[in-house]
């Protein structure tokens, strides 16, 4: 655990036309924590990782990835500089196989541009792309092209690709979104394990989930951090049950 | 001096013309996400058809009603027959009009040869205008052009029709499920485009050679137009074939008009980079 | 019998008929084939870019002619204004179109879809009207003659195109070696790095690839391709014109592509030569065979869009897939 908190995202707006997706938000968030951040729909979660990862810039405010100053990098620099991401509609390579999907991903942190190199014969890669299909159990699957994977397997896949990186921090948003009982604890399983290695945070819809597993949780409502605390206080915070049972809007 | 005028003035007609067949490439553009190679050859063919119902009928007028129309139904069933069939493969559209493009300008070839043909004006004389001579049946195609265009707007603006097609243009998922016939809106879309181009060809024609080659001039000149004008927005598209096609015709009073089609296509690339959405305010997308 | 192995034997096949053709062809047919093959080669080259660019990467060029006609005018006039040997010349001619494709391609790559297909064209329309007004320099559309300096000479001896063996062999070795580099690319991280940001661009940047990067290296590698076509066909007609700048040529190159089979390293030698061959066959008996062309390219954007190339993959693993006993068929 060092000093360097993990993230600080410093009054940071994020504006579409007129409208302020994320308002104002300042959040420091330290290492060694399972982060989650929590709210109702259009509350600015997804618009907040985009500002992270560097999908989006912020319209102002600053991001500091330990320490650093992200604000204005491009998303493959923060990318490379130890933040993983999934995104909410799984997001792989779907002509590509598993183990191809991975090899790339693993060989990012090696470099590209080596035009004369065969890849095939990269160990680095190679080693790193076998070890996830092991770790994901998807070696059965391996060859196979991720467009034919189900939906589990893809979202399995998706992470071995975020993890392929050898990320410091894994934004994971929405990780269980549109999963069955039995597939969201196997996931929640795998999330937990992680979370001993690597800093987590996790944007999720579902109560329930992030009781079990998150030791800081974040509400947000109209791009605005709500409150925030333990799963005990968070549930019994009168503001935020008005913020969830008061909105009805589905987005 | 007399040169400029006339040349300023030639541009300016031409700039109306290539109005007309740009906006029917921009709603093609713009409805069906399709870059339509053969729109110039669309406009050969109406300037051909125009000739040929002339070479019948002796009569120009009759060629000025019918040509839109035969160019409507062309346009119908070439969206049907090819246009439809290849929505799934939307990045390959552009080979397929290129394609089209080359059927109709062989076909063209193969049934009224390589010699470029001329139509004659059917309104003669010339009228004072700016201190020079100039021809009346330009004029008369600069005012066809305008009423073809307010035709346009007015049936894009006032009509049902032309209100789903807006419909479709912003949002045709949501104009799916509002219940609005998308598949009928492409189809007449195409084929207003060739329609429209076709218009352009039969008002050009006198002005210009009626051979199976006009039209390879003529589509950079529309999309630069649709471009610099702003995807989406028609009166940009407008406002940019006339402004475009008046300084090229003032700059080839005094210098090689190739240069002016050069600079142009700076212009064009410059808006391709860095404003997307034309150089005129008011653009949707 | 699996796929690699059937594919192999295809290449192998087709390798050693191009290596034996000057004496193999003339058996069957007119020798005057010998030269055409020369110039599908040459052409394919054209086509293979094009193939790189959208097979592979997923931009779809309609602007190649301009780095082709590059390289043929940077022979023309190297060796006509600038009296340069051989080698100077075809140096000089890759060079420009390279050195051309990285200026455009900067520009180019930062857009996608409808709009960097329509930039490519423009930018070739720009050089395209350039070549053609500048007649003193390029000799417009009435084209440049030229002859050719001798590839090598040393005291008596004396290699040089004007022996059709070596204009045969020179052009197969320089296209073979263009089709190896390629092929070598696209196996390493790099040709995968293409497929990855084809497939999806914003996951390929969220996993740390420089995707405008990776693009801007396909096209300037697409580019030297298309300017060693443009050098060869300049040594091998002896002529170049700016009607080969035209956007008509790009989109020719398309075609060839497509037909043949993008995203497949031979394809576009099978969609180039198809083409070709048709074009030589059907001209002679019907002046009008473009429309043919027309349509058999509109049929194959409906029918087949992965073209011959892929159609042969098919065929290929439905002959592999029944040849062995029995195994998982997935």
């Amino acid at each position: 655990m060092t000093a360097i908190p993990l993230l600080e995202i410093d009054d940071v707006t994020k504006s579409f036309g007129g409208l302020n997706a994320i308002d104002g938000a300042s959040i420091t968030l330290a290492s060694g924590t399972l982060h989650a951040i929590i709210g109702p729909n259009g509350a600015g979660k997804t618009t907040l990782f985009n500002v992270i990862s560097g999908t989006l810039n912020p319209t102002s405010g600053h991001i500091k990835f330990l320490g650093r100053d992200i604000t204005n990098e491009p998303v493959h620099r923060i990318s490379q500089l130890g933040m993983a991401r999934t995104l909410q509609i799984k997001s792989v390579f779907p002509n590509l196989s598993v183990r191809e999907n991975l090899w790339i991903a693993a060989q990012s942190r090696h470099g590209v541009f080596k035009p004369f190199a065969r890849a095939r014969n990269l160990r680095p890669a190679n080693e790193k792309s076998d070890a996830l299909c092991e770790e994901l159990g998807l070696t059965d699957l391996a060859n196979q092209k991720a467009a034919n994977l189900s939906y589990g397997d893809v979202a399995l896949l998706e992470i071995g690709l975020a993890l392929a990186t050898d990320p410091k921090l894994l934004l994971l948003d929405e990780p269980v979104c549109g999963m069955g009982p039995a597939e969201t604890e196997q996931t929640v399983e795998k999330i937990r394990e992680l979370a001993k290695k690597i800093d987590v945070i996790i944007i999720e819809h579902d109560m329930e989930v992030i009781f079990n597993i998150a030791d800081d949780i974040i509400v947000m409502a109209q791009g605005r951090v709500l409150a925030r605390g333990t799963s005990d206080e968070i549930s019994n915070n009168a503001d935020v049950r008005v913020a969830y049972l008061g909105d009805d809007l589905d987005d | 001096m007399e040169l400029v005028i006339a040349l300023g003035l030639n541009g300016i007609v031409w700039g109306l013309i290539i109005a007309l067949i740009a906006l029917g490439l921009s709603i093609i553009f713009g409805l069906l996400d399709i870059i339509n190679i053969a729109h110039g050859d669309f406009f050969m063919v109406g300037t051909v058809l125009a000739w040929a119902v002339f070479d019948v009928t002796g009569n120009y007028w009759l060629a000025f009603i019918l040509v839109p129309v035969i160019g409507f139904g062309l346009g119908a069933v070439i969206e049907f027959l090819v246009i439809q069939p290849i929505k799934n493969a939307a990045a390959l559209s552009i080979v397929a009009t290129f394609g089209l493009s080359v059927i109709l300008q062989e076909g063209v070839r193969a049934t009224y040869g390589d010699v470029p043909n001329r139509l004659l004006p059917p309104i003669e004389g010339t009228i004072l205008l700016f201190g020079i001579e100039y021809e009346i049946y330009r004029l008369f195609a600069a005012a066809a052009s305008i009423i073809a265009i307010a035709g346009f707007f007015g049936f894009l603006h006032r009509t049902k029709f032309g209100t789903w097609m807006r419909a479709v243009r912003f949002d045709p998922e949501t104009a799916t499920a509002m219940g609005i016939p998308t598949r009928k809106i492409y189809l007449v879309t195409f084929a207003v485009g060739f329609a429209m181009a076709a218009l352009g060809g039969v008002v050009a024609a006198p002005i210009t050679t009626v051979d199976f080659q006009a039209g390879i001039d003529i589509l950079p000149f529309c999309f630069m137009a649709v471009i610099i004008g702003g995807l989406g927005n028609l009166g940009g598209t407008v406002a940019a074939a006339v402004l475009l096609s008046f300084i090229e015709g003032i700059i080839t009073s005094f210098a090689d008009p190739t240069a002016a089609r050069i600079a142009s296509l700076c212009l064009m690339s410059a808006v391709l980079m860095f404003r997307p959405h034309g150089i005129f305010a008011g653009s949707m997308r | 019998m699996n796929v690699t192995t059937i594919n192999r034997t295809g290449i192998g096949a087709f390798v050693l008929f191009t290596l034996t053709a000057p004496w193999l062809l003339p058996l069957f047919v007119d020798a005057f084939w010998v030269d055409i093959y020369s110039e599908i080669l040459i052409w394919s080259l054209l086509a293979a870019s094009v193939n790189l660019l959208f097979g592979y990467v997923g931009l779809l060029s309609f602007g190649q002619a301009l780095y082709f006609g590059l390289g043929m005018y940077g022979v023309a006039i190297g060796v006509e204004k600038f009296d340069l040997g051989f080698w100077p010349a075809f140096g000089f001619g890759v060079f420009l179109a390279t050195a051309m494709a990285v200026v455009t391609g900067a520009l180019a790559v930062r857009l996608t879809w409808h709009y960097f297909a329509i930039i490519t064209v423009v930018f070739s329309l720009i050089f395209y009207f350039m070549a053609l007004s500048w007649k003193p320099v390029t000799g417009g559309d009435d084209g440049m003659p030229f002859s050719i300096p001798p590839v090598f000479s040393m005291g008596d001896i004396e290699v040089s195109f004007t022996d059709p063996t070596v204009q045969y062999f020179f052009i197969v070795i320089t296209v073979g070696l263009c089709y190896a580099l390629l092929g070598r690319i696209l196996q390493s991280p790099l040709g995968r790095a293409f497929a990855t940001v084809r497939e999806n661009d914003l996951r390929a940047t969220l996993i740390g690839l420089n995707v405008y990067a990776i693009r801007l290296s396909a096209f300037v590698i697409a580019g030297f391709l298309a300017g060693v076509a443009g050098a060869l066909f300049a040594f091998f007609g002896r002529y170049a014109s700016s009607v080969y700048m035209f956007y008509h040529v790009s989109g020719e190159a398309v075609v060839w592509a497509i037909i043949g089979g993008i995203g497949t390293l031979l394809g576009p030698i099978i969609g180039t030569g198809l083409l070709i061959i048709l074009r030589e066959e059907l001209s002679s008996v019907w002046e009008h065979y473009q429309i043919l062309v027309g349509v058999i390219i509109i049929l194959t954007v409906i029918f087949a869009p992965k073209g011959l190339g892929g159609l042969w993959a098919r065929l290929v693993e439905h002959v592999a897939s029944r040849s062995s006993h029995g195994g998982d068929v997935k």
